[in-house]
């Protein structure tokens, strides 16, 4: 069992999937911390469970959840099932069987973001706010100058960044009450994403930019020659490489040793595809999966630069990506409403 | 050059006006009617709104400047996120309504669309709907520039409360509209009681239905200049505009003066060309596309109409003259 995109196997035929049909656009996908479960938020209020066997029977459309729009999901970070947030201001921790216990609620609010660190502890960005629960504990952060807008934890969970308009703001989230840091840069942030090894923020602006901060040193840098913001960004593991979307092809900028000052993007894979709206790197091994918005789906091998096509064109932008804890499913959403989850093992 | 203009794309409808000059009354006229649609309303405030079947959605005016250097560029984040958000939900809407805050610039909500292309991808700006309290405008004028600037960016005003007034005041507010905005619609209301056909789909923004929109449009009226006040004027030329000439001249014009001129449109009789060049701007950003073709043995006339601030009309008029073959 293994990624071996040289193997002609990978050519040839695309990779065993299951793929379920629904009439509502997928906000976000997520694998459940023990990899078993897969779930998609959908534009119907819906978390839609299945098993991420794709041999196994998927159950039917489950009752919406939220009123309007399941916007954000992530798996538990404290138990198997899943963590949902949506714009009627909810955020709920699903069970496996599909029940639902409200962890906080903000009338009038969306929740477009969550994040989750393995210690138990889940962000949600609501309006101007932060909030973060843990251990059956709720705390607020902020008011934030404008709405968050992408939040992520630091490595060790300590700290939660959030994007919003000017720069970011982060937080130290333990028991001891801190000032928060600001890190300036002006415009609209649209997205955040703090890297693996816990040295640097990237955030994406309204600009087209890419903007990075290292945290230790509040030194800053900006990547710009995007033809689209760049919604979607995603570390690798080893946090040497920071991949982003809105490219035709795979763009990683290289964060080992001094940085990517001065150096252009490593760009890899199959061009002609349109342009990259989701980007998600492996969990542990350096491959990486990119959707497009016409509905093509590649995987890319940064060390070969080979890529393969897992999913044809079919004008159905890709919304979201998410790969299982142990890298070998890969689960895809659409804005057509299509759930797919792939199974890589060959 | 234009965004793509299809049918897939929502249009979106910008109310605006002084604070209690008639907004949250037509809007909820708009809902309650049986029209068989289905509006995405944008709200400041939850109100007395909440008409089933309808999606009421409250946003916090969160306006940032764009990260380009141009204090003009001021953008609403907040409608970004929420448009893109609308676009994941399964029902799906006919038109979106946005109602701004009494005292909002409009310039912000109008340059989103210029700006951002997933919104531009997405829905389309119709018009910019501006309810005016006849009894209060001249008191709102000099309160500060935001009834000025309403009125400046309107497509369509409604003059309401037209039963509070004399006829002879109601002629003044008329007329001091005027002055302003030569080129928006004006219907007097009472009670902002209108046929929706005359504020909803009207393509106010899409270069196609320039001409179509404003049938005055390529009348020529005097030029105004009234110093600091807001005004609106209008240029026309018969000889064929040199294309590089007024790209340059419109690009450095908009550069110095774009945060006084609020809207921008035009139609020009490009050198050599067989369809008509439509372009419309709010501040520093404009749109503009091919139109229509000239008809054989039609005038080939020019015409382009600034509403603004500080407008030197000789001297704009020199700028573009520089510009014609």
């Amino acid at each position: 069992m293994k990624l071996d995109l040289a193997n002609p196997a990978w050519q040839q035929t695309l990779p065993p999937a299951r793929s379920l049909a629904t009439d509502a656009p997928v906000a976000a996908c997520a694998f459940s911390r023990d990899g078993n479960t897969v779930a998609f938020a959908l534009g119907d209020g819906q978390v839609r469970q299945m098993p991420a066997d794709i041999k196994a029977a998927a159950p039917d459309a489950a009752p919406p959840l939220h009123s309007g729009v399941a916007l954000a999901l992530i798996g538990d970070p404290a138990g198997d099932g899943f963590v949902s947030g949506g714009d009627d201001g909810r955020v709920l921790r699903v069970a496996l069987d599909g029940t639902a216990t409200e962890l906080l609620t903000q009338k009038g609010k969306w929740v477009e973001h969550l994040a989750a660190h393995r210690n138990g502890a889940i962000a949600a960005g609501v309006g101007r706010a932060m909030f973060v629960a843990k251990d059956g504990e709720v705390r607020e952060f902020g008011p934030h100058q404008s709405t968050v807008a992408g939040l992520d934890f630091s490595k060790d969970g300590s700290r939660v960044a959030c994007a919003h308009y000017d720069g970011i703001t982060v937080w130290s989230i333990g028991q001891v009450v801190l000032p928060p840091r600001r890190f300036a840069w002006r415009g609209s942030h649209v997205a955040l994403k703090w890297s693996t090894d816990g040295k640097f923020i990237a955030t994406g602006t309204q600009e087209n930019d890419i903007h990075v901060w290292r945290v230790a040193q509040a030194t800053d840098m900006r990547m710009q020659g995007y033809p689209a913001k760049v919604k979607s960004l995603s570390w690798t593991a080893d946090a040497r490489f920071l991949y982003t979307s809105s490219q035709p092809v795979f763009t990683a900028w290289p964060f080992a040793g001094k940085g990517p000052e001065g150096k252009p993007p490593l760009q890899f894979g199959d061009e002609g595809a349109g342009l990259m709206t989701v980007v998600a790197a492996h969990p542990t091994a350096e491959f990486v999966a990119g959707g497009y918005d016409s509905g093509e789906l590649q995987l890319g091998d940064i060390k070969t630069k080979r890529s393969v096509v897992l999913k044809m064109a079919d004008g159905s932008a890709i919304t979201c990506l998410a790969w299982a804890p142990g890298g070998f499913r890969l689960a895809v959403g659409n804005d057509r409403g299509d759930l797919l989850v792939i199974d890589l093992r060959r | 050059m234009a965004s793509p203009q299809s049918s897939a794309q929502v249009p979106v409808t910008v109310l605006t006006g002084y604070l209690g000059a008639g907004k949250t009354t037509l809007l909820n006229r708009i809902l309650s009617e049986q029209h068989g649609k289905k509006y995405a309303v944008i709200v400041n405030e939850f109100g007395e709104l909440g008409v089933d079947n309808d999606l009421v959605v409250n946003a916090d005016e969160e306006v940032f400047e764009m990260n380009n250097g141009c204090i003009c560029c001021t953008v609403r984040g907040d409608l970004i996120r929420i448009i893109e958000g609308l676009m994941k939900r399964k029902d799906k809407f006919d038109g979106i309504l946005v109602e701004t805050t009494g005292l909002a610039d409009p310039g912000p909500v109008a340059q989103t669309f210029f700006t951002d292309d997933d919104v531009k991808a997405r829905t389309r700006l119709d018009a910019i709907v501006t309810v005016i309290d006849a009894k209060h405008f001249f008191g709102q004028l000099e309160q500060g520039s935001e009834a000025e600037q309403q009125v400046a960016f309107a497509d369509v005003i409604l003059l309401n409360k037209t039963d509070l007034v004399s006829p002879d005041d109601l002629k003044k507010v008329e007329d001091k509209i005027r002055g302003i905005n030569r080129y928006a619609r004006i219907f007097r209301t009472q009670k902002s009681q209108i046929e929706l056909d005359a504020i909803l789909d009207k393509g106010a923004f899409d270069l196609a239905r320039i001409l179509e929109f404003e049938p005055d449009f390529l009348h020529s009226g005097h030029d105004h200049n009234h110093g600091d006040e807001v005004a609106s004027l209008s240029i026309s030329a018969d000889r064929p505009v040199d294309p590089d000439k007024f790209q340059k001249w419109m690009g450095a014009l908009l550069q110095i003066k774009g945060p006084d001129i609020f809207r921008s449109k035009g139609i020009l009789a490009i050198d050599g060309a067989p369809r008509r060049y439509v372009y419309q701007g709010v501040h520093m950003m404009m749109d503009s596309d091919w139109g229509s073709a000239w008809k054989d043995g039609e005038a080939r006339s020019s015409k382009l109409v600034f509403i603004g601030r500080n407008l030197d009309g000789d001297n704009l008029k020199r700028g573009f003259e520089d510009c014609l073959k």
